[in-house]
């Protein structure tokens, strides 16, 4: 719940938006309020939001991420994951309240890495060598992003066209855009991305993959996969179940 | 001050798979055993169950069942001139926690390996000549031979209920079967898995070039199963979740499925989960262990548990880390190629390429572990080295394991990163493609080494271990050729897409899966000179320890290394029956 309390015009305009547009968008309820409702849960007092909810549902806000991460992870993921005949937009897919949720769980408070000093610069193959948290790591990488964007473009990696921002974030990944302290290529490539890519396909239970929407687009039938008996008849075959694929919720 | 227990006659560090077999052959005749697992056991967890089993996010992309690297991991360079750095986040191998180790885990495929593979130094002479093995490449005699060792490879696919088609029974070559395979005395205890539509392309390919395609060895059992000792395996799902997931449905044979449920009822036996061992106790003046001290992660405190016998059972890396803790055998120095503990660390030098039907429905879900068809004639020595320059080869697989699509989609070179045609990409191709690999050897070489690092600590507070490893040229021409006819049988498939066929190429990268196939640091042999444990895995200088596990092994091939190492830890448990009654130099 960190940075509650700052504010900002741009941000607000834009949750506004989103607000719109997840409201128009399809909807799912199992894990919560759609991401649009949940980013105004993040602006306020989500308790007060609450209230209004009907029961079943869940105010989601966001835990991790400042209102202007916020805003710049739901612009990244929709421009990575937009709205088109195949999913929702990113936002509305849940992309960003799983980035948000596993920042602020154990994935980015470092869970599993060894921590130990002393610090030094690797090469590639040695794989991450921060001092940072992993969360720590994605806060320091969105600030830099969000300093270089205004540096080129002179506004937030937010307002821009959906063909800039889609420019600039192929810039960072293929180390185009550089940061005199912030690696941005690592940044995305090594975080970001593969965050991006997990919230896409991991169960729909972590907040990403909503309504098993892109277990749906490639045709992955999920849960509870006892397939002895498909093995030998659906070889070769369209497999009836990838159309309607069932998640851990569907069996708990 | 570490609390001494009672005495134990056999305590064995670890609580996987060699340790499991080991106390097998000892509890059966009566002698104690006790075990020390660091890790819990898993059988009543989520990650036994379903539905949460089939979280790939929790126990494949995040390592739910591996060893966490915030206790301990490695430190590695590339070679003796770089600085090491620790591997706080490993991809490239996952070493399992728990009883049942990594072989909860794993994927299945279970190997002989070739009749030549423990003195392939030998082979390997007699066929190119006395020049014929550079000498930065210390290949030698494992000291037990093929023949000696068949017994308990026997013994092993009888218990873990293997499945697969025999290639060559006492010398006769079956057809449908690995006509490189060594001799074995009958047909699998089970018949093969069901092929995969990918296995069929293979098949299909490889026949019209000649070559003879086989079902991979699998211990995921086509249907139900009850071993010799009554214990029972279920039917495969083919749900796609071996590696890095434990099998719900126990139809993979596993240890905490076969063995420990079984060991847990016997008189004598002992495993004690939770304990970390620090190091053994030796005394150096007498040459022998007397037993090995412990925390007990329940309470923070040390134990010293005494032994009359100490086995080492543990994963390759911590079997040569305990030795080089506790000062127990001349430590490798790879300036003067003398010492032995952490000599000829390998890996295993694997490669792939994508291939895509846009007119078959591969349907990678649709698999277990090991619904593999490979082919040999390209491993190890099984073709003609001359005017090559490299020894070695690897299998060539079309390995369909599953469809979990974190991390299992493959979309065309040239497909965007990200967007609606990557989502596309993704659509037209997930069910339409699969990768042929390469699961290639790596021999040893002089500068590929373990040993203590001098700076980073574990959790205990006791040094890391390092790895001096990288690719080194007999491994990279390896993969360079392998690869190359690998990508052949790929373009001959009738794919639409072929992806690039690259092989492996150093640095070696930490960040990218490989394979848990890491082997050698206490390598058998014939000599104490070159050598940590002798042919019968008994400790040159301290008789009464033991050490068992990939760690033995003086070289890797291109198999999954769990076959020899089960047959090796069978073996000894029968060695040591007698060892008990009559200390000996085995």
């Amino acid at each position: 719940m960190e940075d509650r309390n700052t504010t900002g015009s741009k941000r607000r305009i834009f949750l506004k938006q989103i607000a719109t547009m997840a409201g128009a968008g399809p909807l799912g309820i199992s894990l919560g309020a759609p991401a649009g409702l949940a980013a105004v849960a993040a602006f306020g007092p989500s308790s007060a939001l609450a209230d209004d909810q009907p029961a079943g549902e869940q105010v989601l806000g966001y835990e991790a991420l400042s209102q202007d991460e916020a805003a710049l992870v739901e612009a990244m993921v929709n421009v990575m994951c937009p709205a088109d005949d195949l999913t929702p937009n990113g936002v509305d897919s849940g992309l960003a309240i799983y980035i948000d949720r596993q920042l602020a769980g154990g994935f980015g408070q470092g869970a599993g890495y060894y921590m130990r000093g002393p610090w030094k610069h690797g090469k590639p193959e040695l794989g991450y060598q921060l001092p940072l948290r992993p969360v720590e790591f994605f806060k320091a990488g969105a600030s830099a992003v969000a300093a270089q964007c205004s540096k080129q473009y002179g506004k937030g990696f937010d307002q821009l066209s959906a063909a800039d921002a889609d420019a600039f974030l192929d810039a960072i990944a293929t180390g185009k855009v550089t940061d005199p302290r912030v690696p941005l290529g690592s940044w995305f490539n090594d975080l970001a991305y593969p965050l991006f890519i997990q919230a896409c396909f991991a169960d729909p239970i972590y907040g990403g993959n909503r309504n098993k929407v892109f277990w749906k687009v490639v045709g992955y039938p999920g849960l509870p996969a006892t397939h002895a008996r498909d093995m030998v008849e659906f070889r070769g075959k369209p497999y009836p179940g990838a159309k309607d694929p069932k998640s851990i919720a569907d069996f708990s | 001050m570490a609390t001494r227990l009672d005495k134990h006659t056999v305590v064995i560090v670890g609580g996987g798979l060699a340790a499991a077999l080991v106390a097998r052959q000892l509890t059966v005749k009566g002698v104690d055993v006790l075990l020390l697992e660091r890790g819990g056991d898993h059988r009543e967890g989520a990650e036994a169950h379903l539905p949460s089993q089939r979280d790939e996010l929790r126990w494949d992309t995040r390592q739910g069942l591996a060893q966490s690297w915030s206790t301990q991991t490695y430190t590695l360079r590339h070679t003796v001139n770089d600085d090491s750095l620790p591997v706080r986040w490993m991809e490239a191998f996952l070493p399992g926690e728990g009883m049942g180790g990594a072989a909860n885990h794993w994927n299945g495929h279970t190997w002989r390996w070739a009749e030549y593979d423990p003195s392939l130094p030998t082979r390997l002479v007699t066929r190119y000549g006395k020049e014929a093995i550079p000498a930065d490449v210390p290949i030698q005699d494992w000291g037990v031979t093929y023949a000696e060792m068949e017994p308990y490879h026997d013994l092993f696919e009888k218990l873990f209920g293997l499945s697969g088609k025999a290639g060559n029974i006492n010398g006769q070559i079956e057809a449908g079967g690995n006509p490189f395979e060594a001799p074995r005395r009958g047909e699998y205890p089970q018949p093969p898995l069901e092929i995969t539509e990918a296995g069929l392309i293979f098949k299909s390919t490889v026949e019209k070039m000649g070559y003879k395609p086989f079902p991979a060895p699998a211990a995921n059992s086509p249907r139900a199963y009850i071993n010799p000792d009554g214990q029972k395996l279920g039917q495969c799902q083919y749900c796609g979740h071996c590696e890095r997931f434990i099998c719900e449905a126990q139809a993979k044979a596993s240890p905490e499925v076969l063995l420990y449920p079984m060991l847990l009822q016997r008189k004598g036996f002992e495993i004690r989960l939770r304990c970390h061992v620090l190091g053994l106790d030796y005394d150096r003046r007498a040459r022998r262990v007397t037993g090995v001290r412990y925390v007990d992660l329940m309470t923070g405190e040390e134990y010293k548990q005494p032994a009359d016998v100490v086995v080492l059972a543990a994963f390759t890396m911590s079997n040569t880390r305990l030795l080089l803790l506790s000062g127990v055998g001349k430590p490798y120095d790879a300036k003067t190629g003398t010492g032995v503990v952490g000599k000829n660390f390998c890996y295993q030098t694997n490669s792939s390429v994508n291939v895509f039907f846009k007119d078959r429905w591969i349907n990678p879900f649709l698999a277990s572990g090991s619904t593999a068809m490979v082919i040999d004639e390209f491993n190890n020595d099984n073709f003609d080295h001359t005017g090559l320059g490299f020894h070695g080869g690897g299998g060539i697989y079309a390995n369909v394991f599953g469809g979990r699509p974190i991390g299992t989609r493959r979309v065309p070179p040239g497909s965007p990163r990200w967007g609606t045609r990557w989502k596309q990409a993704n659509a037209d191709w997930y069910a339409h493609s699969f990768a042929l690999s390469v699961q290639g050897s790596c021999y040893p070489n002089r500068q590929n080494f373990l040993d203590l690092d001098p700076v980073y600590t574990d959790a205990y507070g006791q040094p890391l271990l390092r790895m001096t490893f990288d690719w080194r040229d007999n491994e990279l021409r390896m993969s360079e050729y392998v690869t190359k006819k690998m990508d052949e049988i790929a373009r001959a498939s009738g794919a639409t897409i072929v992806g690039p066929a690259v092989p492996r190429k150093s640095p070696f990268d930490t960040r990218v899966y490989q394979s848990t196939h890491v082997t050698g640091g206490t390598i058998m042999g014939t000599d104490p000179k070159t050598s940590a444990v002798s042919p019968r895995l008994q400790h040159w200088d301290t008789q009464n320890l033991f050490v068992v596990g990939a760690s033995v092994y003086p070289h890797n091939s291109g198999f999954n290394p769990t076959g020899p190492l089960a047959a090796l830890a069978l073996r000894l448990g029968d060695d040591l029956v007698g060892y008990v009654q009559k200390p000996s130099v085995l």
